[in-house]
C-alpha cells in the first residue's frame, strides 16, 4: 500500500479529533467523518448535494465539487451533529483505494440504485469490507437511490430490509431527486451515533 | 518534540536530527510560554496539538505554523526523504509514470468525455509541479490543495457546460490520477511522506485531510498500476510498456529539464515525431549509454553534451530537421567539450584544461584562416572574411575552410 499505510492514525477518533480550530466537539456539538460508498452512478453525489444544499438541479452553481461537503443539523435535544462527507470513487478500479477513505469514519452510507441488482451486489461487497476492515463501532447505513423510478425497480424493499437487518443496518429508500427521504436519511444516522461521553473513553 | 511532529518520524530520526530537535524544542517550549502570558483568558481554538496537553491560542498558533515553517525549511536536507529506500521507491515511481504516460488514455481511468480537457489539465500540472520549489510542509500541503482545487473546477465547469450532475468522486479521482501521472512530479513519494510526518496533525483534518486522501490514494493507485487497472489486455499492456521503455531516455531527458527549470511540455505532434524516429531514439540513447560510465573529465562532458543535443532536438518541434543529420553534426563537436557547459558547471581544475583548449582553438583557427586566405587568393576570388564571428560560426568556418583545404 507504499506510503499509504503510515497515515497517521491519529485523527482516527473521529468524534475526537477532529477539531480544526473553529469548533470544538463536545457532547451538544458532534462531528463526525461520513464516507460515501457504492457503485458509479447510483446518485452518491446527488445525494449529498440534495442533503448540503437542498437542491437536485444539476445547472446550478456551486462553488467547489461535491466529492468533499460538510453540513450541520441540529437534533430535537438541542444537539448539532456535523457531518463532513467523504465521497468515493465507486469504479471498480478503485474499490481498492477504498479502505483509506474509510479509516476513522464514523458513519458508513453504502448506497445502491434500486433500479440496477449489480449495484445492490456492489452494496453487499462494501458492506462485507467495512465489517471486515472498518472501525467496530462504525454506523452503517443501507440507501436504496432513485426510489422515485419505482416502476423500473429490481432490488425489491423486502429483500434490502431482509440483508440490512441481518448486518444490523440501518435501511432506507432516498430519491435525491425528489428529495424524499433525504433528511429523515441523516436524521436517523445522528440518532444512532454514540455520544461522545462512550466515544471519547 | 514527538508530539509535536508525530512519531511516525521516530524510526527515521538520526542523531544528528534529535540533538538539533531536542535544542530547537526549549526554543518552542519558551514561545509557547510566552505566549500564554500575554494572550487573552478567552481561548479561541483548542488545536489538539501540544505538548503539555494543553490548548494554544489564537496567536500563538499562528507563531506556531511560522515556527514549523522555519524549522523544518533549516532542517529540510536531513527530513525529506532521509532513507534511501525512500529515494529508491521515488525513482521507481517516477519511471512507472514516465511509462504510462506514453499511452495511458483517458478513458483508460474510466474519464468520461465530458469531463476530458487536456489543455486546461496542464494548468493542474503546473500546481503540483510547484511542490518542489517549497520546504515547509505546509506550503508542500497548499501546492496540493491548489491543485485538487484547479481540477474541481475544471470538472465543474465541464459538468456546468454539459449540464450533467456536478462532480463526484467518481468523476474527480479518475482525473485526479490521470493529471498526476501526466505531469510525474519528481520525488512525488517523498513529498508525501514528508507531509505525513512534519504537518501538524491538528491541521491535517477535514477537507484538507480528504483532499490528502484522494493524493495519497493516487499514488498508490500508480504504485500498483497493471493491466487490469487500466482495463487493458494483459498482454496489450505489457507490450506498451515495452516500447514505452524504448522511449524512456528521450522522456527522461525532458523530465531532467523540467528540474532544472527550463519550460517543457508536451505537444501531441512531438509525441508523434518521437515515435516516427523510434529507431533513432534508440540509436540515441544508445548513444549516451555508451558514455554513461567515464569518469575521466573530457569523456564525462561528452555526455551531458549529447544529452543536452537530444532533448533539444526533441523540443525542436516547429523545424523539422532530421535528428539523423543532428547526430551527425554532433559528433564534430565531441571534441568541443565545453561547447554546451553553463558557468555554474565550471570548477576551478576546468580552467587548465579551458585555456588549453582556447590556445588550439585559436591556434587551428588563425593558420586555417591563413590557409584558407591564401587558397582564396590564389585562386583569385573575392571572398571576404568575417571577423566578428559568434563561437558556433567560427566552428563552422574551421569546417569549411577544412573541407576547401581538402579541395
Amino acid at each position: 500500500m507504499g506510503c499509504a499505510s503510515s497515515v497517521p492514525d491519529r485523527n482516527a477518533g473521529s468524534l475526537t479529533g477532529l477539531n480544526d480550530g473553529s469548533t470544538a466537539s463536545d457532547s451538544k456539538n458532534l462531528k463526525v467523518k461520513l464516507v460515501l460508498l457504492g457503485d458509479s452512478g447510483v446518485g452518491k453525489s446527488c445525494i449529498v448535494l440534495r442533503f448540503v444544499r437542498g437542491q437536485f438541479d444539476p445547472t446550478s452553481k456551486v462553488t467547489v465539487g461535491a466529492s468533499f461537503l460538510s453540513q450541520t443539523i441540529a437534533l430535537p435535544d438541542s444537539t448539532t451533529v456535523k457531518f463532513e462527507i467523504w465521497d468515493t470513487a465507486g469504479q471498480e478500479r478503485y474499490a481498492a483505494l477504498a479502505p483509506l477513505y474509510y479509516r476513522g469514519a464514523a458513519v458508513a452510507v453504502v448506497a445502491y440504485d434500486i433500479t440496477s441488482s449489480e449495484s445492490f451486489s456492489k452494496a453487499k461487497y462494501w458492506v462485507k469490507e467495512l465489517q471486515k476492515h472498518g472501525s467496530p463501532d462504525i454506523v452503517m447505513a443501507l440507501v436504496g437511490n432513485k426510489a422515485d423510478l419505482h416502476e423500473n425497480r429490481v432490488v425489491s424493499v423486502e429483500d434490502a430490509v431482509e440483508y440490512a437487518e441481518k448486518n444490523g443496518m440501518f435501511f432506507i429508500e432516498t430519491s435525491a431527486k425528489t428529495a424524499d427521504n433525504i433528511n429523515q436519511l441523516f436524521e436517523e444516522i445522528a440518532k444512532r451515533l454514540p455520544r461522545p461521553s462512550v466515544v471519547s473513553v | 518534540m514527538e508530539q509535536l511532529y508525530g512519531s511516525h518520524a521516530s524510526p527515521f530520526r538520526c542523531r544528528f536530527l534529535s540533538s538539533y530537535l531536542s535544542q530547537i524544542k526549549y526554543q518552542i517550549l519558551k514561545v509557547i510560554v510566552l505566549m500564554y502570558n500575554c494572550s487573552s483568558p478567552t481561548w479561541t481554538s483548542h488545536l489538539g496539538l501540544i505538548p503539555f496537553g494543553l490548548v494554544v491560542p489564537m496567536k500563538s498558533w499562528i507563531l506556531l505554523v511560522r515556527l514549523e515553517k522555519y524549522v523544518m525549511t533549516k532542517i529540510f536536507n536531513r527530513t525529506f526523504a532521509p532513507v534511501p529506500d525512500e529515494k529508491k521507491h521515488d525513482d521507481q515511481l517516477s519511471e512507472k509514470m514516465a511509462l504510462v504516460q506514453q499511452f495511458i488514455r483517458p478513458e483508460n481511468l474510466d474519464i468520461s468525455s465530458t469531463f476530458r480537457n487536456e489543455n486546461s489539465w496542464l494548468l493542474a500540472q503546473k500546481e503540483l509541479q510547484k511542490i518542489n520549489m517549497y520546504k515547509a510542509p505546509r506550503d508542500k500541503l497548499l501546492c496540493i490543495l491548489n491543485f485538487c482545487k484547479v481540477i474541481n473546477n475544471l470538472l465543474l465547469n465541464g459538468s456546468l457546460s454539459s449540464k450533467q450532475n456536478p462532480p463526484g468522486a467518481d468523476e474527480f479521482l479518475p482525473v485526479l490520477i490521470y493529471v498526476i501521472i501526466k505531469a510525474n512530479p519528481p520525488q512525488l513519494y517523498s513529498n508525501l511522506l514528508y507531509i505525513q510526518r512534519y504537518r501538524f496533525r491538528s491541521r491535517l483534518v477535514s477537507e484538507v485531510a480528504y483532499y490528502f486522501t484522494n493524493i495519497l490514494s493516487a499514488e498508490s493507485f500508480i504504485w500498483n498500476i497493471n493491466a487490469k487497472a487500466l482495463s487493458m489486455n494483459e498482454l496489450e499492456f505489457q507490450k506498451k510498456m515495452e516500447s514505452a521503455r524504448a522511449f524512456l531516455p528521450v522522456f527522461l531527458s525532458n523530465s531532467s529539464q523540467n528540474i532544472s527549470g527550463i519550460k517543457f511540455e508536451y505537444k501531441g505532434n512531438k509525441m508523434d515525431r518521437i515515435k516516427t524516429n523510434k529507431s533513432i531514439g534508440e540509436q540515441l540513447s544508445a548513444t549516451s549509454g555508451s558514455h554513461q560510465f567515464h569518469s575521466q573529465s573530457s569523456e564525462y562532458r561528452k555526455d551531458p553534451f549529447i544529452a543536452n543535443r537530444r532533448s533539444v532536438s526533441v523540443s525542436e518541434s516547429q523545424e523539422d530537421s532530421n535528428p539523423l543529420e543532428e547526430q551527425e553534426l554532433a559528433r564534430y563537436f565531441v571534441e568541443y567539450p565545453f561547447l554546451y557547459t553553463s558557468v555554474g558547471d565550471l570548477t576551478i581544475k576546468d580552467v587548465e584544461t579551458l585555456l588549453h583548449s582556447y590556445k588550439k582553438i585559436v591556434i587551428e583557427y588563425v593558420s586555417l584562416s591563413k590557409g584558407k586566405t591564401d587558397i582564396n587568393q590564389s585562386f583569385s576570388s573575392p571572398f571576404s572574411e568575417n571577423k566578428t564571428q559568434t563561437n558556433n560560426n567560427n566552428i563552422d568556418s574551421v569546417d569549411e575552410s577544412h573541407k576547401s583545404v581538402e579541395n
